[in-house]
This record gives structure tokens, C-alpha cells and sequence, in this order.
């Protein structure tokens, strides 16, 4: 890269600033509040076995759950976002859906939908896991896999190969960095997963995080839950440089933006993309079913008051808000994040093919996954959230909470995608004399639009479902769509229930529409042709 | 230079996300805390009517500005953290589970309202040495569906005794002590009434098939026949359940709640307030205070959180009265041992049922 522009070495200074600002600087806060009793030691709870019973526990776990999330979570990449059908674009949003449930609604899904016929625990944990981290690696693997002629694969058939040699012989490598960064993204969520390891799993389940939880909220433990939030960050930060390194070493395979291709003509190939896609509506529509018929019943029989008392329920209380004041405040809070996280994650992920130390900012970009929400909303609580340094009043703090969840999201969406592109475009550019940041434009430009786009769509629905930094940090009068309905949930009576479905479906909605504009925006010329085809 | 640059990008970027905030949703435009601002920190439970807040500013001139401190346990964990330099001017929602553990800490500064005079005998005295204010207590009791006892022909149970009979194997369903503030409060009754034996009542129960559930909701909704699609007919709720069913039902609502729940074995948690010390607004504390003891608050707190009003002689609700669990021996415990054993408890339980 000799005509690297000048700029490039220096996008590591905004993401930098942001991670200092809002991640180090309120964690070092917690951890001089803490440590700041006489007598207290961090050394004592990490020699108490506990920890690392836990530890181990969650790695079977997560290493399950990782697996299964990549092996359903390959085919529905493939057809939803190579393969042109009628509904693709729907589908493709379809499968983020998961991703912004609220725990506690996949998990009263997962329960209605199976019944006792799954027991809580380890298998029950896994499946929720694999369900809600479908959009991981179908995001992820998906903006690799667009990107792919399939001419490598053609040749090789043409030599005699055959099609599941080709595909794992010449296409599985040419994913490998997607599929690597996803596979680590997904092992990190499932790794330090809180809501559904408390609500489906069993003391074979148990996490580091949630142990983290105990010891705050039950125990005021403030030493020993420093020490197993610090074990987290050390192996999360472990696993994400192992993913980063893993996709680095994948072949430099050139690829570019060759758009959406027909369904195959031939009939076996035609119906497996068919039936793929027919399956990918049905896992993810099937829990979202349950809640709608939720949403439909009553004491008697079906009904529509839960929808109609939607404006009215709790009117009066400073409990609520209005439910559209709710979609406004969520709105807003995710448009906010999906800027954020996009800017701030964009800059990082181009650090990381940046040459030098910015790589490791662009790496470092990455460790918000792997410190506990308990931890960083405290932190931020104690930091932001009094004298001298209030920002409670401008309703800014649970977008940041928000973009640090989300950066690293976009971080592993963007870079992969950046490192396959065609560096030789790039020189092509400067020999024909194009200046360097030109040159560049003309090289990764195309590619960067749509995994930028792609992944603020990614970071406005992690905004729009999150739940624990929303609730720690939001204030009464203005709470979150999933922050109601975790209220309403709170509290007897089949009103609650049926209100807390249907604003449950609502929060469905809102994501989907909200990808499938973002999406359009994303798509490249040549996919928006043939998606309207 | 590298610092100074990221301090311009950083200050820049917050001035563009604050501006674009501004635009973006009206409820942000709320002054910072001015002189005639509380803030009242309020577990997410915290409901009141907005009557009863525009009333505090007429009365008095202080603007409440409520900010959520999530679920009680990790909002006292805040406050603990943040003593003497605190979020918030007034906490309400620590009970006497979690008391002891923030005035170790010092978090609260001394405040006796004058309105505690008509607070429950029972009550008026339990104020730490005059740091917080009790405002309304709850009884955590067994709730019990009804019509699933009656078909299995099996009658209610009447006593903590009588779960661990074989009548009633697979009927029950209790929440994670670790996790859920009404789990603990069942694990500290089962502890106030049988002392040392209590580890051994509860491998009983164990025994006699006990569903454990990680939160209220997932055990209420997800496991109560009376809540929801379970199957079990006894849960871990509140002596205010069966109103609750009534007042959140569909229209025309029922005459009568499909649950009832067991007056033995309750355990009774106490809420209380307090000025936080450090408070950048402590007169103003003080007043809301005084405002959540005040008549027209108290009376509004039944049907706004389902808990009963700490100050005497408060009208209740008709369904309060009708169907609401009146419960004359509530178990309690002292914070100050509830503080200095509950971790210790905590293990033992999960020794018993292998969790």
C-alpha cells in the first residue's frame, strides 16, 4: 500500500477518544469507588473456585451455541442475501428480528411455543442462544457472501470437483474471515449472555455476568464482582483478538460487488434455496406467531382490547408515557446510535486494515462485548450521571451506552468486508494518477457503503431492543419500548400480558421496518436493480 | 497533540449528538437540577398519578424529576457506590432487605418528617435512627389458582407446612432467591419460621418437586396456572396478586379473582425513603418527603404499586378489601441480620436445591 492516504493512519483518533472517553474513563471510576475501602483485595475472590467452575461452564456453552448459531446461520446468509426472490428483501429483515426481542419475550415465546416438552437448561439455553444470534452471522457472513461471483466455484466444478467439494474447498475459505469474526461475536454473546441464561437456563448454565448481576444487585460485593467482570474482559478480549487474527490469515481472495444472481434454474438446487428460505420464515416467525396470538387472547376468547387500550393503559401515572411517546423515544435513541456507532465503528474497522498501531485501536474497538453491562452502566452512572459530569438531562447517555454495544457490531460487519476488497483497484488508481484518498474512494468505497449502512442497521436494532442500560440510566418519564414492556410484565393480570405482547409486536415492526429502509439505502445499484425485478 | 486533537473530536462529536437530541424528542428539555428540581431516585416499580405530582408544584414549587434506578437491588448498588456525591436528592423503594447494607455505606442523611406521627404504630419507629422514612410495606405470600385446586379436587393449602405434602408434589413454583426480590423475600420467611431447620425445608420441598423460576414474570406468567399458560397452581407473589388480576383485567372485568393467596408464611417487606446525603436539593428532599406521606399520596399508592399505605387510617380500595390477602403475622427478620448473613443463605440454598 504505497499510496496509502494520509488520513487513513489517523481515523484511529475518533474511535480512540470515544472508547476512552465513555469505556476506560467510567470503568476507572468504578474501579477506584471500589477499591477505595481499606483493606479491600481483588487477589481473595479470584483463588475462590466458584469463578472458575463458571467460567468453564460457559465456555461449553457458548462454544454449543456458537456452532449451532453458524451451522443454521450459513445456508440462511447464502439465500437471503445472494439469491433474488420474491420477498428476499423482507426475509433479509426478517432474520434481525430475533436480535431485538427482549429477552424476557423470547423467552415467554420459546416457553408458550415448546412447553414442557423442552426443560429449562442447558439445550433450551442453546437454541434461545442460536435463535437471537441468527442475525450475527447472517449479517456478518451474508456482506462477505454478496460479494461473491461464484466463478472460483465454476472452475473448480469444471475440473471435476463436486459441488460440496467446491463449496468446501473454494467457498468456505473465501468466508473464512466473515465467518470467523461472526463466530467470535457469537461466542462473546452467548458467552456473557444475562437474560435468557436466568430465564431458561439452570445451574449448568451459569455465566460469569450473571454471577456479575448476583454480586451487585443481591450481594453489594463490590470487590468480588470487580474480579469476575475483570476475568470476563480478559477472556472475551481474548476470543475477539483470536477471531480478528483468525480472519486476517484468510486467503486474499479478490472479490467485488457483483449483486444479486436468479435462483438456480436447475429444479433440486431451485427448491433447496426455496426451502432455505420457506425454514428461515418459519424459526424466526414462529415465536413472533406466539406473540401475536398472545396479543389476540383474552379471558374470553379472542380480542382486540389489548391493542386498543395500547394509548390508553396507565394514563394518568407517571408510569408509562404514551405508547407512540415510547416508539418516538425508542425512534430517536436508535437513529442516534445507528450515527454513532456507524462513524465511530466505521473509522475503527477501517483502522484495522489502516497500517500500523491503528490496527490495534481498530482490535481494541472490539472490547466493549466483553465488559458486563452491570459494570459499564454503573461506571457510566458514576461518571456521567452526577456533578461534575451530568448528563442524565440530555438524554444522551443510553445512545453512548447503546453505541458501545453496537461499535464493535459494526467493526466486525465493516472490516472483513473491507480486507477481501480488491486492493488492486486501489493501485490501478494511482497509476492511472488518481490522487490517494481518490484512489481509495474508488477501491473501497462501494464496499463501504454497504457495510456501513448495513451495519447502523444492525446498531439501530440493537438500540431498539436493548433493555439493561436502558432501564439503568433512562429516567422515568421517557422509557424505551422494550423498558415498558419488561414493566407491564412486572405486574399481574392478563392485561399486562396481552398489552406487553402487542407492544412486543410492535417492537417487531418497528425493527423491520426499520431494516428494510436501511437496507434499501445500503443496497448497491446493481442489488437495488434486481431486488425491485 | 494527539490528546488535544481527540478533546476537539470528542467535544465536537458530543455538541453534534447533543444538538441533534434537542431536535429530535421534546421530553429532553428538562432544566438540570435547579434549586426548585428533585430528583427522586425510584426502582422501576415506582408509579404515581401525575395529579398527584403537578400537586407537589403547586403546593410547594418543587418540579420532581423521577429518574429510574432500574430494579431495587441495583439501584441501592448505585446509591452505595455513589455515597456522598449521589445521583439523585431522595431514594425511594429500599426495603428492609437492603437497608442495612446502604447505611453502612452512609448513604442517607437524617431527615424525621413530620408527617411520621400518622404512620402505623408498627411501623413509626422502624426508621434506622431517623435516616429513612417507611412509606408503604407488602406481604410476599403463596398465591394459589383456585379453579386448578378445585378440579384436582385438592383443597388450598393453609399453612408453609403444607406445601411440602405430597398433595401438593409439582403444584409449586418459587422464584431464585439470587435473582428475584420476592424469591428472597420466601426464602427469608422459610428462615424467620423455622430457624436452623429451614435448609431442611426446604430439601422437603426439593423433594416434593418445586419448580425453581429465575424471575417473578417467567414464574407468575410462565408457570402459574392463574397467570398465564403454566401448569402449577401455587407461585411466590404478593398478598396484592388477586387484586391485581382484577384491576388489570379485560372490560367487563370479573366479579371475583381466579387466585387468592395464603395469609400464613408471608413475609412483609417495608419500603422506605430518604434524603441522600450530599444532596444538591436537600430541602426540597425533605418536601417530597413529606408529599409521599401526605393523604392524597398514600391513598393513591394501593392502586398505583399494589403495596398498602404506611400511614394510618388511609382509605383502601374496595378490591383491596375484598380480595387482597389481610395478613396478621407477617414473618420478618432484622436487616442488620438479613445484612450480615444473607450471602452465607444464599449458598446454603443453593447447596440444597443444587443450583
Amino acid at each position: 500500500m504505497s499510496s496509502t492516504p494520509v488520513w487513513l493512519r489517523w481515523t484511529w483518533v475518533v474511535p480512540a477518544a470515544f472508547l476512552t472517553v465513555f469505556l476506560v474513563y467510567p470503568l476507572v471510576v468504578l474501579v477506584a469507588t471500589v477499591t477505595s475501602g481499606a483493606g479491600v483485595s481483588l487477589i481473595d475472590p479470584l483463588l475462590a473456585p466458584t469463578i472458575w467452575q463458571v467460567t468453564a461452564l460457559a465456555t461449553v456453552q457458548a462454544l454449543v451455541s456458537t456452532a449451532l448459531a453458524v451451522v443454521v446461520g450459513l445456508p440462511l446468509a447464502n439465500v437471503v442475501s445472494r439469491y433474488r426472490f420474491r420477498g428476499r428483501a423482507v426475509a433479509q429483515a426478517l432474520v434481525t428480528v430475533p436480535f431485538v426481542l427482549p429477552t424476557v419475550v423470547v423467552a415467554l415465546a420459546f416457553r408458550s411455543l415448546l412447553g414442557s416438552g423442552v426443560p429449562q437448561g442447558f439445550v433450551l439455553v442453546v437454541l434461545a442462544h442460536a435463535y437471537v444470534n441468527l442475525a450475527v452471522v447472517a449479517r456478518i457472513v451474508g456482506a462477505q457472501w454478496v460479494q461473491h461471483s461464484g466463478d472460483y466455484e465454476s472452475v473448480a466444478r469444471t475440473l471435476g470437483a463436486s459441488r460440496w467439494r467446491a463449496f468446501v474447498d473454494v467457498t468456505l475459505p473465501s468466508l473464512r474471515s466473515a465467518i470467523a469474526s461472526s463466530a467470535a461475536v457469537v461466542f462473546v454473546f452467548s458467552f456473557t449472555s444475562l437474560g435468557i441464561v436466568l430465564l431458561l437456563g439452570d445451574p449448568t448454565t451459569r455465566t460469569l455476568e450473571s454471577q456479575i448481576l448476583r454480586q451487585t444487585s443481591v450481594l453489594l460485593d463490590f470487590p468480588g464482582a470487580a474480579a469476575t467482570a475483570l476475568v470476563q474482559l480478559v477472556i472475551v478480549t481474548a476470543v475477539l483478538l483470536g477471531g480478528a487474527v483468525a480472519a486476517r490469515r484468510s486467503p486474499a481472495r479478490r472479490l467485488q460487488p457483483v449483486g444479486l444472481r436468479p435462483l438456480p434454474s436447475r429444479l433440486g438446487a431451485r427448491t433447496a434455496v426455496l426451502l432455505t428460505a420457506i425454514a428461515a420464515f418459519v424459526i424466526v416467525l414462529a415465536p413472533v406467531a406466539a406473540l401475536v396470538a398472545a396479543s389476540l387472547r383474552g379471558g374470553s376468547g379472542w380480542t382486540l382490547s389489548w391493542w386498543a387500550s395500547l394509548g390508553s393503559i396507565d394514563a394518568g401515572t407517571t408510569r408509562l408515557g404514551s405508547p407512540l411517546q415510547a416508539v418516538l423515544t425508542s425512534l430517536g435513541y436508535a437513529g442516534l446510535t445507528a450515527a454513532v456507532a456507524a462513524v465511530i465503528g466505521g473509522l475503527a474497522a477501517i483502522a484495522v486494515i489502516a497500517p500500523g498501531r491503528a490496527r490495534a485501536v481498530g482490535l481494541l474497538a472490539l472490547v466493549p462485548l466483553g465488559v458486563s453491562a452491570a459494570t459499564l452502566g454503573l461506571g457510566i452512572l458514576l461518571a456521567f450521571g452526577r456533578p461534575p459530569w451530568d448528563l442524565r438531562a440530555t438524554g444522551l447517555l443510553i445512545p453512548i451506552a447503546h453505541s458501545l454495544v453496537a461499535v464493535p457490531l459494526v467493526v466486525a460487519v465493516v472490516a472483513p468486508g473491507l480486507r477481501s476488497t480488491d486492493t488492486r483497484l486501489m493501485s490501478v488508481a494511482s497509476t492511472l494518477g488518481a490522487h490517494a484518498t481518490r484512489a481509495f474512494w474508488t477501491a473501497y468505497g462501494p464496499v463501504l457503503r454497504v457495510v456501513i449502512v448495513g451495519s447502523a442497521a444492525l446498531a439501530g436494532a440493537v438500540s431498539l431492543g436493548e433493555f439493561g442500560a436502558a432501564t439503568f440510566l433512562g429516567r422515568a418519564a421517557g422509557p424505551t419500548v422494550p423498558v415498558q414492556i419488561v414493566r407491564l410484565l412486572g405486574r399481574p393480570g392478563e392485561q399486562s400480558l396481552g398489552v406487553a405482547a402487542a407492544l412486543a409486536v410492535v417492537l417487531v415492526l418497528l425493527t423491520l421496518v426499520l431494516v428494510l429502509i436501511v437496507d434499501r439505502l445500503g443496497a448497491t445499484p446493481s442489488t437495488r436493480r434486481s431486488g425491485t425485478a | 497533540m494527539h490528546v488535544r486533537s481527540s478533546a476537539v473530536l470528542v467535544t465536537g462529536l458530543v455538541i453534534a449528538t447533543l444538538l441533534s437530541a434537542c431536535g429530535g424528542s421534546g421530553d429532553e428539555e428538562v432544566p438540570s437540577a435547579g434549586p426548585s428540581t428533585v430528583r427522586l431516585l425510584a426502582h422501576d416499580s415506582f408509579v404515581v398519578s401525575e395529579d398527584l405530582v403537578a400537586q407537589l408544584l403547586d403546593d410547594t414549587g418543587v418540579t420532581l424529576e423521577i429518574v429510574s434506578g432500574s430494579d431495587a437491588g441495583t439501584m441501592v448498588a448505585g446509591a452505595v457506590l455513589a455515597a456522598g456525591n449521589p445521583t439523585a436528592d431522595v431514594m425511594f423503594g429500599v426495603d428492609n432487605t437492603l437497608v442495612s447494607r446502604a447505611l453502612e455505606a452512609d448513604v442517607f442523611k437524617p431527615y424525621t418528617s413530620p408527617e411520621l406521627d400518622w404512620v402505623l404504630p408498627a411501623l413509626r419507629d422502624d426508621t434506622s435512627a431517623g435516616m429513612v422514612t417507611p412509606i408503604d410495606y407488602g406481604d410476599v405470600c403463596i398465591n394459589v389458582a383456585d379453579s386448578v385446586l378445585a378440579d384436582a379436587g385438592v383443597p388450598a393449602p393453609t399453612t408453609l407446612d403444607d406445601l411440602v405434602d405430597p398433595t401438593y408434589r409439582d403444584m409449586l413454583v418459587v422464584e431464585d432467591p439470587g435473582t428475584s426480590s420476592p424469591g428472597l423475600a420466601f426464602m427469608l420467611a422459610t428462615i424467620a419460621r423455622y430457624g436452623d431447620g429451614w435448609q431442611e425445608y426446604w430439601a422437603a420441598l426439593r423433594d416434593n418437586g418445586v419448580s425453581v423460576a429465575a424471575s417473578w414474570t417467567d414464574a407468575y406468567f410462565g408457570e402459574f396456572a392463574g397467570g398465564g399458560d403454566g401448569d402449577r397452581a401455587l407461585v411466590v407473589s404478593y398478598a396484592t396478586s388477586p387484586p391485581a388480576e382484577i384491576v388489570y383485567a379485560e372490560d367487563p372485568k370479573p366479579e371475583a379473582p381466579s387466585t387468592s393467596s395464603m395469609t400464613d408464611g408471608c413475609y412483609r417487606q417495608v419500603e422506605y425513603a430518604g434524603v441522600l446525603a450530599g444532596a444538591a436539593n436537600p430541602t426540597g428532599a425533605q418536601q417530597v418527603i413529606d408529599w409521599l406521606l401526605s393523604e392524597s399520596v398514600q391513598a393513591d399508592v394501593p392502586l398505583s404499586m399494589f403495596v398498602f399505605p404506611a400511614r394510618e387510617g388511609t382509605p383502601l380500595p374496595q378490591v383491596f378489601t375484598d380480595f387482597a390477602g389481610s395478613v396478621d403475622d407477617a414473618l420478618q427478620l432484622p436487616p442488620d441480620e438479613v445484612a450480615a448473613n444473607l450471602s452465607t443463605w444464599l449458598t446454603d440454598w443453593g447447596t440444597v436445591m443444587g443450583r
